[in-house]
């Protein structure tokens, strides 16, 4: 174990939507408070969003959704890590996403939901707190 | 070796669902953990190697990426049932020790095909253009069954050449409008070269720097001619000069796809990555170099193996001394008497090392 190694995380958006300010915005957040930061780009789909976090052992993955289709993505990229045994990669979320859509979401197992707005030391801090258990080989 | 770094291993070599996981895992530890590499070598021996460890290096934004994900497509192409490995290393923040990996961003459309394993890595501090484990990760894909694995470097500078003791082959990628032909004559990332490819074909200056890289291994040819022919004896050329119509001369011919001087002066590839101009004869390139030489690289490795280690040494060795070194640390205070001229600073360094020894001897039985 070495506590100079900062977990992994992949940032990407799902779907067909193409607005990235925001995913971009957040890897650089992460990016500067010192995390190795897996960009992905946009329009990728689940299993291509899976497939990368299994093969970079990232810790975590944060989505970026303006689309609309947060529940039907979510829900697949949640049963693919499992189906890969990878299900204790944590999985949040940002974006345009209803409110009340979120207690469905973190029941589904979303760790977090960043709606617009949301200070940038806030998501860093809650990602520190849901990666704080996750163990860095 | 542990248990569980065993169990690591049977999986990843497994069909399983479980295998991906298992290597991608293994390459964590590789990359994770330097001051096991001793152990991970030993464990590491009978692993299947990859025929060809292909390194890609250029300057930032020269297309190494575009130019591994179209080479990725034509290997997919050529050789179906073979797996490639790709290590596309980013550089980490020296501010804040963040980075942003973004090489994949290129090769997305290989990312759910279960023959190619893409791995990004942060350099996190190291200087020569790769990141401290990247040969462990490259010998797990090895593992793994890859064929092939490309290593991506950082978009490097001049001198940023480590690549050329870990891979059997090295392609250097130029773009147009990086300098005139001084740069050309400079020591460095150039000497590194086993194959060019002057990419951006299609863009302005590209022609310009086609020559320029042509007239400067003409002049390398003849300088280690020159250098190696006996004072008063008249020198042999061993070949035709470059003056052909495929040649540097006449400027009004068409520049060939592939342009090499003799066997000796690595070959020069115009591609458009991009349109996917030049990358089939590269690949045809890479494919005839690997048949005729894979057995001699596979014995050149077994010697760099001990450069690894040497490095894992280094390694951890700078840790031990730099976490003793810290603000808040007593070896910072040291330094802080040392400015002040109260500390001589030989007897630091022995001190700083005999207590970075200690400190290792409670690491020994660590596990991950």
């Amino acid at each position: 174990m070495n506590a100079a190694v900062k977990p992994r995380i992949l940032i990407g958006k799902p779907g067909l939507d193409g607005h990235d300010r925001g995913a971009k915005y957040v890897a650089q957040i992460l990016r500067d408070a010192g995390f190795e930061v897996i960009y992905t780009g946009i329009r990728r789909s689940p299993e291509q969003i899976v497939d990368t976090a299994v093969q970079e052992d990232v810790a975590a993955i944060g989505l970026s959704l303006l689309s609309g289709a947060h529940l039907a993505l979510f829900t697949r990229v949640l049963e693919l890590l499992h189906d890969r045994g990878a299900d204790d990669i944590v999985v949040f979320g940002g974006g345009t996403i209803p409110p009340k859509d979120i207690p469905r979401l973190k029941e589904m197992g979303v760790a977090e939901v960043f709606t617009p707005g949301t200070p940038a030391r806030q998501i860093v801090a809650a990602i520190d707190d849901c990666l704080l258990h996750h163990s860095v080989m | 070796m542990d248990a569980r770094l065993e169990q690591l291993i049977k999986d990843a070599r497994s069909d399983g669902s479980c295998a991906l996981r298992a290597a991608a895992r293994l390459m964590s530890i590789m990359t994770n953990q330097p001051q096991r590499l001793g152990e991970l070598l030993a464990g590491s021996r009978d692993w299947p190697q990859p025929r060809l460890v292909l390194g890609v290096t250029g300057a930032p934004g020269s297309g190494k990426s575009t130019i591994t994900d179209h080479l990725a497509a034509e290997f997919r192409d050529h050789f179906p049932e073979r797996k490639l490995g790709i290590v596309a290393v980013d550089p980490s923040s020296p501010f804040t020790g963040g980075a942003l990996l973004g090489d994949r961003v290129r090769m997305m459309r290989h990312a759910s095909d279960p023959h190619v394993f893409i791995r990004s890595l942060a350099s996190r501090g190291h200087l020569g253009g790769l990141a401290l484990g990247a040969r462990g990760v490259v010998r797990v894909m090895g593992l793994i069954g890859c064929d092939t694995v490309i290593v991506e470097t950082v978009g490097v500078g001049q001198s940023e050449v480590e690549i050329a003791q870990n891979a059997d082959l090295v392609v250097v990628v130029l773009a147009p409008g990086q300098g005139d032909s001084v740069q050309m004559l400079k020591a460095g990332l150039l000497e590194a070269a086993d194959l060019f490819v002057v990419n951006k074909s299609d863009r302005e200056g590209a022609d310009l720097l086609h020559q320029q890289l042509l007239s400067m291994l003409q002049r390398q040819r003849l300088a280690r001619l020159d250098l190696a022919s006996t004072p008063g004896e008249p020198m042999t050329c061993g070949g035709p000069m470059l003056t052909g119509p495929q040649g540097i001369v006449d400027e009004r011919a068409t520049p060939a796809v592939r342009v090499a001087l003799d066997n000796e002066t690595p070959p020069v590839f115009r591609c458009s990555a991009i349109k996917h101009e030049g990358v089939a004869e590269l690949m045809m390139e890479l494919k005839g170099l690997t048949d005729r030489h894979a057995v001699d690289w596979q014995n050149r490795r077994k010697g760099q193996t001990i450069e690894e280690i040497r490095l894992a040494v280094l390694e951890e060795v700078r840790r031990r001394v730099s976490d003793r070194l810290a603000p808040g640390r007593k070896g910072y205070e040291e330094l802080e008497r040392a400015t002040e001229g109260n500390r001589s600073m030989a007897a630091l360094v022995d001190e700083l090392l005999y207590e970075a020894a200690a400190a290792g001897r409670g690491l020994q039985s660590s596990g991950c």
